[in-house]
């Protein structure tokens, strides 16, 4: 199965690190017991396939068939790539390149003209080898759809990369950071990283003793309270790693003596993230669902998702169409609508000076082009901040940084490189052109995209969540 | 002999054309709007209500701001293809109607079918440039493009060339429009010209030249409402 080798030099011996076998690129998303290269699996596949071709797949039945069947290629998506162009135009990379991977597969297995005329209307069968690099190439878009955007034909290859995958998981060939460690121990244990009750509580500790020796005020931090207005949902790694994030969100909360609560494991889900969204619609609704149970059981009258875009994608918007109203006795709202509520009610009194360092803000994809969240962010920033300027080209234009549908837990092989170096790329462009020393971004897989480029860039600037910078231009009244 | 394949191209195939176009057509729109679309999958800035969505649409066909504001080159060959053509087949239309040709239509008209064939020439070539950096084509994504070439640029010749002889030409639609078919043009050019549209339009339908009514539906997909604040 090992390959290839590299060798790295360390101070005592050379140690050698196996590779996998390069099945697509340069790179492998997947390991080799999740991917199984050298199992067969073509029959297995094209029964998935004819499932997701079927009425079974219900959801997204008509972009994903139009999609298949109405391209032009053009080739139009492809400049809208930030994979394609981080690569150095490299074809595989192409939107419609890997689409039409699948079409291929479709054509010759579910169209009459595949049938017929074979490959003179592109058709052809698969081998194993193609179905091992489909399973790559479908990890190598992060469904930013920023291709779909600029499709002339309403088209959305980023649709397509979701259903290949969907496909994927069907036959049991799904990254482990999203299946395994993510979905089935978020509904295990209330969050993709286990983190037990008693380590969720000292978290909070943690964070409670920070604001009171930064800041000088004591804070509460309401947890599992039932019938609060608003039950705030962050994602696991905002506990974990972006802890300021989280801190930034308690202080305004009592700056402003709302009725709210964080909640914690033991009430079901504490962990906002919904990664069912980037393979499967199945898991996507398992931990929806487990989502909804949760704040019904607090009995809460909003459900805050807080600095998650995809997160806010399931819920907000897929959760509506997925779950019936009866259902969800709750409304959904981002963290940034409320707290752009809470400014433009000028119930906080912010210092811009408090943040005099020029800050810029990353659309996150799924808050962006597929969230409708552009102006609420801008507004806070601009209340928050002294030198608040645009990354060009932002909103719906703005490019992916890379992290999106899971690549920012995904570093498995040379995976991290492949991130720094087609999507990190592009973005690193775009954030020294502002030269600004902050970027901001409501995403914590941005903020973990953000972390890697930094270092791997070197760049001289650092990353915020919105809400930290908000909080440290909180002006007390003596 | 000659005579009879003129007849066939000129007389009957229209009518066989109209058929396998409409039909195709109808069944393909059908195809797509019976399918059940649950879950909108929208990208933002979104649209509110049906009016917003079908000028979004509109502008999205006419304006391609997608194309333009990724690849400039896409959206001149585009422009260039569609202006050209819609111009070309207005004009047409207008001669079934009235059946003269001042100097407007001449120029107009020659300038149209001019620039829609450079625009297929343009595709043509950019198609065998993405084989190398986007994507590989198939023999079917060229052979609509070698029709689409051949059916323009020979159309621009005749209305430059001046061949027809336009009183003969009235006659004979005007003999198709009333189920009245009289003997048609007969020469060659002509009925090469007429010949690649008619294979054209029956190909249309079919396959990715499906996209006027694709767009339809993907834009609207695109485009569609989501779901305002408060929830």
């Amino acid at each position: 199965m090992v390959e290839e080798r590299t060798i790295e030099k360390t101070e005592e011996k050379v140690v050698e690190i196996p590779k996998w076998r390069r099945v697509f690129d340069d790179y492998r998303a997947m390991s080799d017991e999740i991917l199984r290269p050298d199992e067969p699996k073509k029959e297995k596949f094209l029964e998935a396939m004819k499932k997701s071709l079927s009425k079974q797949n219900w959801p997204f039945l008509l972009p994903y068939k139009l999609t298949l069947e109405a391209c032009t290629k053009c080739g139009t998506c492809a400049e809208a790539c930030s994979t394609y162009i981080g690569s150095g135009r490299k074809k595989i990379y192409s939107p419609v390149y890997r689409s039409d991977m699948l079409r291929k597969i479709y054509k010759k297995h579910f169209t009459l003209t595949g049938k017929l005329f074979g490959s003179l209307v592109g058709a052809k069968d698969p081998t194993e080898e193609d179905i091992n690099a489909l399973a790559e190439a479908v990890y190598r878009c992060t469904v930013c759809r920023r291709c779909a955007l600029a499709c002339p034909f309403g088209l959305d290859n980023g649709l397509i990369t979701r259903e290949a995958r969907k496909i994927f998981a069907d036959i049991g060939i799904v990254p482990d950071e999203l299946k395994e460690n993510g979905v089935e121990n978020q509904l295990k244990y209330g969050s993709a990283p286990k983190v037990p009750y008693e380590a969720f509580m000292d978290i909070l500790e943690f964070i409670k003793e920070d604001i009171e020796e930064e800041k000088g005020i004591e804070v509460e931090i309401p947890v599992d309270k039932k019938g609060a207005k608003y039950l705030i949902m962050n994602n696991a790694g905002d506990y974990l790693a972006f802890t300021e994030t989280v801190q930034g969100i308690v202080e305004i909360m009592n700056y402003l003596g709302e009725d709210w609560t964080l909640n914690s494991p033991r009430t079901g889900v504490n962990d906002v993230v919904n990664y069912g969204l980037f393979y499967s619609d199945e898991d996507l609704v398992r931990v929806m669902k487990a989502h909804v149970e949760t704040a019904k059981k607090l009995d809460v009258e909003y459900l805050v998702v807080g600095e998650c875009g995809h997160a806010y994608d399931a819920l907000a918007h897929f959760a509506k169409d997925l779950i019936p109203p009866e259902e969800r006795p709750f409304k959904v709202i981002s963290w940034m609508e409320l707290l752009d509520q809470f400014i433009r009610e000028k119930r906080l009194k912010l210092d811009k000076e408090k943040n005099p360092e020029p800050v810029t803000f990353h659309d996150s994809c799924k808050w962006g082009r597929t969230g409708g969240i552009y102006e609420e962010p801008r507004r806070i920033l601009q209340a928050a901040c002294k030198d608040f300027r645009e990354m060009y080209p932002n909103r719906e234009w703005n490019y992916c940084c890379g992290g999106g549908s899971g690549f920012a837990i995904m570093t498995k092989d040379d995976f991290l490189k492949f991130r720094m170096e087609t999507y990190g790329k592009v973005k690193v462009e775009q954030l020294k052109q502002t030269g600004a020393k902050i970027v901001a971004t409501i995403c914590s897989n941005c903020k973990g995209q953000f972390r890697e480029l930094i270092n791997y860039y070197k760049l001289d600037m650092r990353f915020s969540g919105v809400s930290e910078l908000v909080a440290n231009a909180l002006v007390y009244e003596d | 002999m000659a005579g009879e394949l003129a007849w066939f191209i000129a007389n009957i195939l229209p009518y066989i054309t109209l058929a396998v176009m409409t039909l195709a057509l109808v069944y393909n729109f059908v195809k797509w709007l019976v399918i059940p679309r649950p879950v909108v999958w929208a990208l933002f800035p979104a649209k509110h209500n049906t009016v917003d969505i079908l000028i979004g649409i509109v502008k999205k066909i006419f304006v391609l701001p997608g194309p333009r504001k990724v690849d400039i080159s896409v959206w001149i060959l585009a422009m260039l293809f569609h202006i050209g053509l819609i111009i070309s087949l207005s004009f047409h239309a207008k001669y079934i109607l009235l059946p003269s040709l001042g100097p407007v239509e001449y120029y107009l008209g020659a300038a149209a079918g001019i620039a829609a064939a450079i625009g297929t020439i343009g595709f043509f070539i950019r198609r065998i440039d993405m084989a190398k950096t986007k994507v590989d084509s198939t023999f079917a994504d060229y052979f609509a493009l070698i029709l689409l070439m051949a059916t323009l640029t020979i159309g621009a010749y005749l209305r430059i060339g001046g061949i027809m002889d336009h009183e003969h030409m009235w006659l004979w639609v005007r003999g198709i429009l009333t189920l009245s078919p009289v003997d048609p043009p007969t020469h060659p050019i002509f009925l090469v010209h007429i010949t690649l549209a008619q294979i054209y339009m029956m190909y249309l339908p079919f396959k990715t030249l499906i996209h006027p009514i694709a767009i339809l539906f993907g834009q609207k997909v695109v485009l569609d409402e989501r779901h305002i604040y408060p929830r």
